[in-house]
């Protein structure tokens, strides 16, 4: 009986293998950079119901964080400002006052910003940018007033004119941090300082670790304020999720 | 492959033991009992054929529909947006995320209960006790669960006129036109004291000449006034109480005559002196007694030191012989047998302790009763000044009863009336007055309640009601002390308080409501009466608002000349098998019916007979016997054969050990009325006495004869409430009472499903509630004194025998670091069953503050309760003591968080682990649902989301089996009440108790906050912070089922603040065991054993305190 295969068939069963090994590896590791929060987070930058930027607000004019999110040094959420905290500024003659951009803002508070009329207040939507899923209890007192800064978190958002995901916020990025906060561990007055650099920090306020040398890198400077504020990041499962 | 299971050593030839059982079933040996013991989840384990079925075909519907979505466009492929949205004007003082807290107060017949209510951005999440009132004594189940009431979905919404819908419009015209020509009104009013509502009853008899004011609630009786005086009670102070002799007198739960922590601080045998938990050693001679006479067990019976068991007709005649032997004139009556010398005995120690005992009456018994105890008080010289018991005048005074209601409404005296009561006597006032005629006769009748019930669809208006939580009061506690209640949220559906209602009348019908910048008319009484009684300083009113209440107390009065003549009640006959005695006893879960829609209460299993979701009837075993149904009711066994079931509907039995709880139906007669009811047995009842729970039964549609009809178009219940138990009030008859005699059981009537949990999630092991008592008691043939009982608590039962265990699993991390390292925290707990009563406060706290969902009859039955902390209760006899008459000692046991846990060992994928506090954390999001963990866990504390309890609404019939098809509960308006701070568990979840480890983890972020503190005023780098800094203060922070226990028999704290903390005392005391110590798990939760304090001349005194003092 004649050769049912021919023989350049022999090397067939090899090149499918190693081509569906390749595209099984391309897959995978496609799937892996571009469906994970890294890709699919990082960046999200949505349009938001007035374009208010944070860039004009905190560089410009010099605001602190906590003009607007007040509560973030006593509870669990970094509140967006309620509309009357954007009115102390913005309301009637005052500050851009006839923008049309911020008739929203006029809506929230029952004015119709163009005839000055009252009407049904329309409560803001924002669009939320960064959202811990709902079995997460991420508390940003416990951060803040600890030395860690806003920014490690969102990221440069004094310079940012509309708001976007700097950061993963996967768990394995929450427990890069939890187990190495030296790496982010800041002065408190410096939390939400976004310009704050470690080392024009330290050479303004020279600090001497306990054999006495001088302290010039963060991982010094943080490993300094962990062991004097006494953190200890927890790592278990209840330090976030109940 | 079976369980290994550990084989208790055999009693040894010659020596009887102690025996201990849960059910009958255990009792007998029943191999049901070892199916449920030997297996975690008896029925549950597997998915019954139909539930299999179901759920392949859904998967496959859904799956196909779901890959067809995914094909239209990839929409899943971005998170959806979501939108945060501020207030347009902060209101003051909320910060997102924050709770708040206010102090308001519960009004009961029996006194208010100061409350301390949790809110979340204006929306109420839970209730409890208010520490800084000088009466707090914990919660009861009922306040706990009072806050689902305020989102029951069928709360009455609408304004009914002649039962059909009206506007609101159409009301405020009734109002006013009632208010133009009311004259002869009558109000009826609840048993509660508001000094408002005093003040203004006054201002409507002035305003209207005819008026006249009554006082109705169905287990409120009126005998005690009758002797006492017109709105006079008795208040005990058992903090002076060394003697107290009760007469079915449930004084620690149901029928409370003052704050009961006292009590059971006294139990303590002064080691809580100096307000110091746990400071000294237990020392018998200051521990106060109980003696109880009672028909049926109570709460109150199982922590008593001696418990008389007696027909209830036959406890007058005790009564009269302690009198006799008091030597109180006008008594003169001897028992005879082994009743004779315990009578005398207990006469004794009340007469050596003149002055310093108290003698309790039932609330419900009759007034030959209550002038006997009376008597005897004031022979004993036990009332008054500074002795355990005061009379005092309470405001309800020159109201009348239901008797002359009806006399007023026969004759005329009264035309239109107004219902105030949160009673429902259409269906719960005794049968002969015929209240829905009666009710007919008024021209115009009003009646204002939370629920559309038989009443309001009998009266010509219906008006909503505001929820206590919802509405301005004022109200008083036990010992006078003047409550306010201030509302937590706005009426969530339009409901007006009482207050403003009363005030409405008095302003010609002119309705004052509350909105978000005025309040309502209540409010502006309310105020009104604290400026008479405190003043017209604004920050005095400021101050009682936030503290709820201002310093005040009832007038005492003088204990009246009582000359008891209790004459014909002394010659009611012994109830015998043909004339049975009948008790109409209310019911732990729905009180005298009006939390029917309650589903936690509903759901906690009954105190005493773990029943759920309905009521039936009890009579004890030997009664069982002589009726001859005994081996129906022992063997709850499945029968083939249902014919003559008379419940056409009832859920059909299918395979398992859920369904085998099936209860035999009996008939009782009484006089010319039937009842057919399941009944049960229950130990240490009196014989030939039938209890009947009532308040149930009010509507159901499967056909059973028991109950309402339910009208669909006149609902009186909501789903929680229908189809549940049986209406046993038609039996009953305003001349009898509570308590009936005559009765006559018909047998074999068929069978009916109930769910019990007494034998749920039982635990291997002896000694697991471990008691010793104060008296020596024999042992292994030799005398034991009370010094050595304490000493070898740690030693008893399973201890006994087996040598220290060393545990499989390691304390230690793969690199060698200990997994418990925290250096701040390391939380534990005890349990003092010294003090525990059993009665469910914890458990419903637990439910509430956990967001657990209730699962519903068919699930209970199949032992998927969800209940983290489980009630356990059992029942022990000694060797020489008396079965018909056991010792009765509830357990609760949660998760007892074990450092070596067996349960994280086998979970595959880490979902359950230890954290560095010593807490055994539930990661709900990774759990997959092997439940592997469950099946390792030796204490059976471990719960598992058999569906989506909380998403899908396992109320409806086969809901849950429906998939995606079945209806929803999202979005109603009882998950306004949950946690913000716990997650909701989904399908297919493991859950658990974890010390409230939401509380904890704020008390530390709280603690956290140092760091900037310290920072003020010095550069934040020169800041230290020690582990002291963040360590939270000692006992500052409580668990949900510590805070709302009335008994304070929990104590939780952080091991590491040493003996400063009561947690840490009570674990050094001697009585401190853990629970199946043997396996070696060191759990963290560990309990005290219980102290009974017989009276060693009493003929059972040795039997008492020795349920577990023999067990091998």
């Amino acid at each position: 009986m004649a050769n049912f295969f021919p023989r350049w068939s022999n090397f067939t069963p090899l090149k499918l293998a190693i081509c569906l090994g390749a595209i099984g590896f391309g897959v995978t590791f496609v799937f892996a950079v571009y469906s994970g929060p890294q890709s699919q987070r990082v960046g999200y930058q949505p349009t938001q119901p007035i374009p208010y930027s944070h860039e004009i607000h905190v560089n410009q004019l010099g605001m602190d964080c906590r003009y607007c999110h007040s509560f973030v040094e006593h509870g669990s959420q970094a509140n967006v400002p309620s509309a009357n905290v954007c009115w102390n500024c913005h309301g009637p003659n005052k500050v851009q006052s006839d923008n049309p951009k911020l008739s929203p803002l006029y809506a929230a508070m029952g004015i119709d910003q163009a005839t000055g009329a009252e009407m049904t207040p329309v409560p803001l939507e924002w669009v939320r940018v960064h959202k811990a899923p709902d079995y997460v209890y991420f508390n940003h007192s416990a951060h803040v007033n600890r030395g860690v800064s806003c920014q490690s978190c969102h990221g440069d958002v004094n310079n940012m004119k509309v708001v976007h995901h700097e950061e993963s916020l996967t768990m394995g990025w929450c427990l890069d941090c939890h187990r190495n906060p030296e790496e982010h561990l800041r002065p408190i007055e410096e939390v939400t300082n976004l310009d704050y650099d470690v080392e024009e920090y330290l050479k303004a306020n020279p600090i001497k670790d306990a054999e006495g040398n001088a302290i010039e890198t963060q991982t010094e400077f943080g490993a300094f304020l962990k062991a004097h504020w006494n953190v200890k990041p927890k790592e278990s499962c209840a330090t976030c999720h109940r | 492959m079976s369980k290994r299971v550990w084989n208790h050593p055999e009693v040894p030839a010659g020596e009887s033991a102690t025996q201990v059982w849960r059910s009958p079933g255990e009792l007998e040996g029943n191999p049901l009992f070892q199916d449920w013991l030997e297996r975690e989840f008896p029925e549950g384990g597997e998915l019954t054929k139909e539930e299999q079925e179901l759920s392949r075909r859904n998967f496959v519907k859904l799956m196909g529909a779901s890959s067809a979505l995914a094909g239209l466009g990839l929409a899943s492929c971005r998170r959806p947006e979501t939108y945060i949205v501020p207030y347009s004007n902060a209101p003051e003082w909320i910060i997102p995320g924050k709770a708040l807290f206010y102090a308001t107060a519960m009004p009961r017949p029996t006194g208010a209960v100061p409350l301390l209510v949790t809110s979340y951005e204006g929306r109420p999440t839970k209730v409890e006790p208010n520490t800084d009132h000088p009466e707090s004594s914990g919660t009861d189940a009922f306040t706990q669960a009072s806050i689902l009431n305020l989102y029951d979905p069928f709360r009455s919404k609408e304004v009914l006129r002649q039962g059909k819908k009206a506007t609101r419009a159409e009301l405020d015209a009734a109002l006013k036109d009632f208010s133009a020509q009311a004259g002869k009104v009558g109000f009826v009013f609840g048993e509660d004291d508001s000094p408002t509502r005093t003040r203004l009853i006054g201002e409507l008899k002035k305003k209207f000449p005819g008026a006249k004011a009554y006082r109705y609630e169905t287990l409120e009786s009126h005998a005690s006034e009758e002797v006492l005086g017109d709105g006079v009670k008795m208040v005990v102070d058992f903090a002076k109480a060394d003697r107290i002799l009760s007469f079915d007198c449930d004084f620690t739960s149901l029928d409370q005559v003052g704050p009961v922590k006292p009590f059971f601080d006294r139990r303590q045998g002064g080691s809580h002196d100096g307000g110091k938990l746990y400071g000294h050693d237990l020392d018998p001679k200051k521990m106060n007694r109980l003696y109880q006479v009672e028909a049926a067990y109570s709460l109150t019976g199982g922590v008593a030191d001696h418990r008389l068991r007696t027909a209830p007709s036959q406890i007058i005649k005790v009564a009269a012989a302690i009198a006799t032997a008091l030597e109180v004139s006008g008594a003169n009556t001897k028992l005879e047998g082994d009743d004779a010398k315990w009578v005398e005995e207990c006469a004794n120690d009340l007469k050596a302790h003149a002055g310093k005992s108290v003698i309790l009456a039932g609330n419900r018994h009759s007034k030959e009763l209550h002038e006997l105890v009376a008597a005897m008080n004031a022979k004993l010289g036990n009332v008054g000044g500074d002795k355990p018991a005061s009379l005092v005048q309470t405001g309800n005074k020159g109201l009348a009863g239901l008797t002359e209601l009806a006399a007023d409404l026969e004759s005329g005296a009264i035309e239109n009336l107004v219902l105030l009561t949160p009673s429902n006597p259409v269906y719960d006032a005794p049968a002969d007055f015929n209240f829905k005629e009666l009710l007919g006769k008024a021209k115009t009748s009003i009646h204002w309640g939370l629920r559309t019930d038989a009443t309001a669809y009998a009266a010509t208006w219906h008006v909503p009601a505001a929820h206590y939580l919802e509405s301005w009061g004022d109200a008083k506690t036990a010992k006078g002390t003047h409550a306010l209640l201030q509302p937590l949220i706005l009426p969530l559906y339009d409901g007006i308080g009482e207050l403003d209602l009363l005030s409405a009348f008095l302003n010609g019908g002119e309705l004052k409501l509350g909105d978000e910048q005025t309040p309502s008319a209540g409010y502006d009484e309310v105020r009104k009466t604290f400026e008479m009684a405190a003043g017209k300083d604004v920050s005095a009113w400021s101050k009682a608002l936030q503290f709820g209440f201002i310093e005040a107390s009832y007038p005492e009065v003088a204990l009246p000349q009582v000359a008891p003549k209790p004459g014909a009640s002394l010659e009611a006959p012994a109830p015998t098998k043909d004339s049975l005695d009948v008790i109409f006893a209310a019911d732990a879960s729905v009180w005298d019916g009006r939390y029917i829609d309650n589903s936690w209460l509903q759901e906690a299993p009954d105190p005493i007979s773990k029943l759920t979701w309905d009521n039936v009837a009890y009579i004890s075993p030997k009664t069982a016997d002589s009726l001859g149904i005994s081996k129906e009711l022992i063997e709850l066994e499945p029968i083939n054969n249902v014919a003559g079931i008379d419940v056409k509907n009832a859920p059909r039995p299918e395979i398992g050990e859920g369904e085998k709880a099936r209860a035999y139906m009996i008939d009782v007669t009484l006089g010319e009325k039937t009842l057919k009811i399941p009944v049960l047995v229950s130990f240490g009842l009196a014989e030939n006495t039938i209890v009947l729970p009532v308040g149930y039964g009010q509507a159901a549609d499967d056909g059973r004869s028991a109950a309402i009809k339910f009208d669909s178009s006149k609902p009186t219940v909501g789903f929680v409430g229908l189809n549940t138990g049986f209406n046993v009030y038609p039996l009953r008859t305003s001349d009898g009472s509570f308590v009936q005699g005559g009765a006559k059981v018909g047998t074999n009537t068929g069978r009916y499903n109930v769910s019990l949990t007494q034998e749920h999630h039982a635990m291997y092991g002896r000694a697991l509630a471990r008691e010793i008592s104060t008296a020596p008691v024999e042992s292994h043939g030799h005398e034991v004194p009370f010094k050595d009982q304490v000493k070898k608590v740690s030693k008893q039962g399973m201890d006994s025998h087996m040598p220290p265990n060393k545990s499989i699993y390691k304390p230690n991390d793969t690199e060698g670091k200990p997994l418990i390292s925290d250096d701040r925290h390391q939380w534990a707990m005890a349990i003092d069953l010294n003090t525990c009563m059993g009665c469910n406060a914890c458990l419903v706290a637990c439910q509430s503050e956990n967001n657990i969902p209730v699962v519903g009859k068919e699930q209970v039955a199949k032992g998927r309760e969800m209940h983290w902390i489980r009630m356990d209760r059992y029942y022990a006899a000694a060797p020489d003591g008396n079965e018909d008459n056991p010792e009765m000692i509830p357990q609760p046991v949660a998760c007892v968080q074990c450092e070596l846990a067996p349960c994280e060992t086998v979970c595959p994928v880490n979902a359950t682990v230890h954290n560095e506090e010593g807490l055994n954390v539930m990661a709900y999001n990774r759990c997959i649902g092997t439940r592997y963990c469950a099946n390792n866990c030796p204490y059976k504390a471990r719960r598992f989301n058999f569906f989506d309890y909380n998403k899908r609404n396992p109320l409806v019939e086969k809901n849950l089996y429906k998939g995606p098809w079945g209806e929803k509960q999202v979005g109603d308006s009882r998950h306004l009440q949950r946690n913000p701070n716990v997650s909701v568990r989904m399908r297919g979840v493991m859950e658990k108790c974890t010390y409230c480890v939401q509380r904890l983890e704020n008390a530390k972020i709280k603690k956290k906050q140092i760091t900037r503190k310290k920072s003020l005023g010095m550069a934040s780098t020169e800041v230290k912070v020690s582990a002291e800094d963040l360590r939270i203060k000692v006992d500052s922070v409580k668990t949900a089922c510590q805070d709302a226990c009335p008994a304070g028999a929990i104590t939780f704290g952080n091991k590491l603040d040493g003996n400063k903390s009561a947690m840490v005392r009570a674990k050094e005391s001697a009585r401190n065991y853990d629970l199946l110590n043997y396996i070696g798990t060191l759990p963290r939760t560990s309990y005290l054993a219980r102290v009974k304090n017989p009276n060693p001349t009493m003929p059972d005194a040795k039997s008492v305190g020795r349920a577990t003092i023999n067990i091998h």
